[in-house]
């Protein structure tokens, strides 16, 4: 029937160029969405089982994550935003399940004139324009207490923000902010629901960015940031348009600072002027594939000579080590690479692929992710694979896990 | 005979002096006549655009081999730069649920991305924008007399978007910038009204990458405007998104919000 008249009007009207466009307008004609309102809202419930293999016998485990957002304007000029997550996991062979909240945010905004605005409470602070390492994110140490997923982004959405209080003033091409992170408490916590302010506000800290766009091109960020017991550390983000298929970007931080070995095992004070660096291009295709090559340098991680003696060292300073590195997320070594591929609608509509590879140049070391996520109106399905590749003491073959499957269905309410 | 030759060189040269006078005191006639085809695009223009800052919401359905693909729902809020006469825009992305609160900035090819979960800000390429249903915006809030040399091709009768037939103009627009998304461009333009009512828009190569159909005209910040375009895309025909354009409001929108540190404090009325 449908047929019939589309073919009666595409008879009826020999002007239209195509017959294509006579159904294309046809189909139009049948469209009733309407527009749908903005929420403050967002909420998503996360189911998660996976298998891995490493050292021991193979580990089953399951998740189930509760994700609550929310933004909203109460009064003319002001903003409560609040984000909090929850994790309930359940381990096979492990003693014990682990139940983790993050209360992500929960602050006050007030935007006082279109251009001067003020925050108050624990905000999420991130700066940097690179993807697998920001050296200018100076508020991620300790920001981590749950790891979801190795992905960047899940790494930088689902952590602690820091309590401060945050100003900003714009104009036309720049703005500048300053804040102000107090110390709050002596120690992390453990507690499952605990907000853990410890882990985020364990010493006053405070932080400047000012950016000013100097043509269409170019629009660097500029940062200052320290704190007590630390120098003041320079910090210098830009991403560049190289053409109309590649954005080059480049993102540096340097300061008087000791190096993580001599933090992590309280070794004599070796203070110097260190660089951090992550620097790389991320290139589109026309057929929808993102490509991301990014070198990563911290200055101050161990050189290969130090990484391998420390390596054939005592267990315990090796350990310890690594995991001050993780707590501040910082790579153990001088070098890396990162690679990460984006395939938007590969192939099948709605269906995204995803590549990730982390490269310890010392080592030789590697972790590797990949992902296939089908999205429906308010569904995610999602299978992933982790691999990591090393020598039993490197970077990423030290990790627990070698090869891991999971599966993650999440919903949209 | 020298002197014979120089007079008559001098004459001809009169003459031809006289005829272009008189071909450009012609050529002025008709042009004052009929409007330019620059002036009819950038009549057509005006009709699609406001002429102050705006704010709509755009809802855009997808469509693939007959049957509904996908919807989003987008606040944008819109201002011509003084200095390009291009619209720069922000965009929060409104529905579906997994993309809510997410923002956009398009200034030119400075294209800003930023996540609230993540408070990632990405820098977008223009092939990377154009991924997906964004590039359609193009079709919409673009000046094209700003970017685009118009030629009258002449005048047609054509099919507009409900299928009647409608008198046009016919212009080829050829691209005056080196950064614009299409090389060139056809659009049929109203005689009477100088409303927009087809484009075609074409790679370098020559393919044709999208066709859009504008319809549904409505009374909108005091000018009838085309509330719906319909696009066809040029490679699979069966492709078809329909942005239907509402809530249109004059909005203050200050210069200091296009830039990359304001996208995190966007919040629309």
């Amino acid at each position: 029937m449908r047929a019939l008249a589309l073919g009666l009007i595409v008879a009826a009207t020999p002007a239209l160029a195509t017959d294509e466009d006579a159904a294309a307008l046809l189909l139009a004609d049948q469209t009733t969405a309407a527009p749908e309102g903005s929420r403050n809202w967002r909420v998503f419930a996360e189911a998660a089982v996976r298998q891995s293999t490493g050292a021991g016998a193979p580990q089953h485990g399951e998740r189930l994550s509760f994700d609550v957002r929310y933004d909203g304007s109460f009064a003319a000029g002001w903003r409560a935003v609040v984000a909090d997550r929850l994790d309930v996991n359940r381990l096979g062979n492990v003693a014990g399940n682990t139940n983790v909240n993050t209360l992500k945010e929960a602050y006050l905004s007030w935007q006082a004139t279109p251009e001067r605005v003020a925050d108050l409470g624990r905000i999420n602070a991130r700066h940097g324009v690179a993807m697998g390492y920001n050296p200018t994110d100076y508020f991620r140490a300790g920001a981590l207490r749950w790891i979801v997923s190795p992905d960047p982004a899940s790494l930088r959405e689902n952590r602690l923000g820091s309590v401060m209080l945050r100003g900003q003033k714009l104009w036309d091409g720049g703005s500048v902010s300053a804040l102000y992170s107090p110390k709050l408490a002596d120690q992390p916590s453990t507690g499952a629901y605990s907000v853990d302010l410890g882990a985020t506000n364990r010493r006053d800290r405070w932080l400047a960015a000012f950016s000013q766009r100097l043509s269409e091109q170019i629009s660097p960020q500029f940062l200052v940031s320290g704190g007590t017991g630390q120098s003041a550390q320079l910090g210098f983000n830009l991403a560049l348009l190289l053409n109309k298929a590649t954005v080059a970007f480049a993102e540096w931080s340097g300061g008087r600072t000791r190096s993580l070995l001599a933090q992590a095992l309280a070794r004599p004070e070796d203070a110097a002027f260190r660089s951090r660096l992550a620097a790389g291009f991320t290139y589109t295709t026309e057929s929808n594939v993102s490509l991301t090559l990014e070198y990563e340098y911290n200055g101050t991680g161990l050189d290969r000579d130090g990484w391998n003696e420390l390596r054939r060292g005592p267990p315990a300073a090796y350990g310890v080590y690594r995991s001050f590195a993780a707590k501040l997320q910082e790579p153990v070594t001088r070098e890396n690479l990162f690679f990460h591929a984006t395939w938007t609608d590969a192939m099948v509509r709605h269906l995204d692929l995803t590549a990730m590879v982390r490269y310890n140049v010392a080592d030789h070391s590697r972790l590797q992710w990949l992902e296939a996520r089908y999205h429906w109106t308010r569904v995610d399905l999602a299978l992933q694979a982790q691999r990591n590749d090393g020598d039993p003491s490197s970077d990423f073959g030290a990790l627990p896990e070698r090869r891991t499957l999971q599966a993650v269905l999440r919903y949209f309410f | 005979m020298r002197c014979a030759m120089s007079r008559q060189t001098q004459a001809a040269a009169q003459l031809q002096r006289l005829t272009l006078c008189a071909a450009v005191v012609a050529f002025s006639h008709i042009a004052s006549a009929a409007p330019s085809a620059q002036a009819i695009l950038a009549a057509s223009d005006a009709i699609r655009n406001p002429d102050k800052p705006f704010g709509l919401t755009v809802t855009l359905v997808e469509y693939r081999n007959g049957k509904q693909a996908g919807s989003n729902t987008l606040n944008v809020y819109s201002k011509a730069d003084t200095n390009s006469g291009q619209f720069r825009s922000l965009i929060r992305f409104v529905a579906p649920a997994r993309d809510a609160n997410k923002l956009m900035l398009k200034s030119g090819n400075d294209l800003w991305f930023f996540d609230p979960s993540s408070k990632a800000s990405i820098r977008l390429s223009p092939q990377q924008r154009l991924l997906g249903q964004a590039a359609n915006g193009d079709v919409v809030t673009v000046n094209l007399a700003k970017d685009y040399h118009a030629q009258l091709v002449g005048e047609e009768a054509t099919a507009d978007g409900d299928r009647q037939m409608r008198r046009c103009y016919r212009l080829a627009l050829g691209r005056a910038a080196t950064d614009v998304t299409y090389d060139h461009i056809e659009m049929w333009i109203d005689v009477t009204n100088n409303r927009p009512v087809k484009g075609r828009f074409y790679a370098e190569s020559g393919q044709l990458l999208k066709t859009a159909y504008y319809r549904r005209f409505q009374s909108q910040l005091g000018v009838e405007r085309p509330t719906e375009t319909v696009i066809i895309d040029g490679l699979d025909p069966n492709w078809v998104t329909v942005m239907r354009y509402g809530d249109y409001a004059w909005r203050e929108v200050p210069e200091a919000w296009f830039q990359r540190d304001y996208l995190p404090r966007f919040r629309p009325e």
